[in-house]
């Protein structure tokens, strides 16, 4: 490490420190959390983990340390955010599940290989690319791709710039639980897995979203022959 | 269209405020909704409990917690 780098590390705040996670020089998207509630939490977040692991080491259970990020997520997103509507839309199924048939529709940024919806017309744009581009998106029509449902999963591809995609990398029914549709479907729980199932960026325009988007993609949804649809936010 | 919304409790103030017509929250970090990685049986439990909601809810805002606590990849193998 140069003398530059020491010296700017030893003159660095706590508070600018834990809000480095979040788009800054130490971005890691399960922690980008940090910035958010009181220096003290994070302090003392910082310190149960450390506590927690060193449990682990000894124990081989990561059990309370999941618990214990699980939580201080929980915590840190805590509150009604900017949308909150009145209304309560809801509409019965016309058949029970065992005879409809279900679409699938997710915001884990997931698209199928040789179909990049190329976001703002870029080729091959990385996880890393997409991390730095955060508020580009966040103002932009987001892109609904189609995966048809019998892809293979090594043909599945996966970028988000808002969160920790290791787990839906790892397994992509994690996010986006196409496998487990078809067997639910061979296994007669729901009457026919709508084919295909749809992924987008949900870091993307929420207005644009809301206020044409959606009517589209019901559309869409429709014409996949989709009687339902199970929803799933990252 | 009749949905139902599978998500991490993480959002659930959040998701609520939008009320939703039927929501189930898992007790899962962030990034994770159905389970972690590998978890197939945890997956398919999820899946079934999201789907039961379509046939057992009969007004909109109507949101349940799937009670089992995430396993971890090695515990859930």
């Amino acid at each position: 490490m140069s003398e530059e780098s020491s010296r700017k590390l030893a003159n660095e705040s706590f508070d600018n420190y834990r809000q480095s996670f979040s788009y800054g020089s130490r971005t890691d998207l399960l922690f980008k959390f940090l910035k958010n509630g009181s220096i003290e939490e994070a302090d003392q977040l910082i310190r149960q983990i450390f506590d927690q692991a060193g449990d682990l080491i000894d124990t081989g259970n990561p059990s309370e340390l999941i618990q214990t990020i699980t939580e201080a997520q929980k915590s840190a997103y805590a509150g009604a955010g900017h949308f909150q509507y009145e209304d309560k839309p809801f509409t019965m199924p016309a058949k029970p599940v065992a005879e409809l048939n279900v679409g699938l529709l997710t915001t884990t940024g997931h698209f199928t290989e040789g179909d990049d919806p190329e976001p703002f017309g870029m080729k091959g744009l990385t996880q890393d690319d997409v991390v730095k581009m955060t508020s580009e998106f966040g103002k932009a029509n987001p892109i609904l791709s189609q995966i048809p449902i019998d892809t293979p999963a090594e043909k599945t591809r996966v970028r988000h710039g808002g969160y920790d995609i290791r787990a839906v990398e790892r397994d992509r029914n994690v996010g986006l639980p196409i496998d487990r549709m078809r067997e639910l479907e061979a296994d007669g729980v729901i009457g026919k897995f709508a084919d295909p199932a749809f992924s987008f960026v949900g870091l993307a325009s929420q207005l644009k979203l809301r206020s044409r988007l959606c009517f589209e993609w019901a559309q869409r949804l429709k014409q996949s022959g989709a009687e339902a649809v199970v929803l799933v936010p990252i | 269209m009749p949905n139902v919304i599978i998500m991490s409790e993480v959002f659930k103030d959040r998701t609520i405020a939008m009320n939703p017509p039927r929501v189930l929250l898992t007790r899962h970090p962030m990034g994770r909704p159905l389970s972690a990685p590998g978890d197939r049986e945890r997956q398919l439990e999820v899946l079934k409990a999201g789907l039961e909601l379509l046939d057992s809810a009969s007004e909109g805002g109507t949101v349940v917690t799937f009670d089992k606590p995430f396993r971890h990849g090695s515990s859930a193998q």
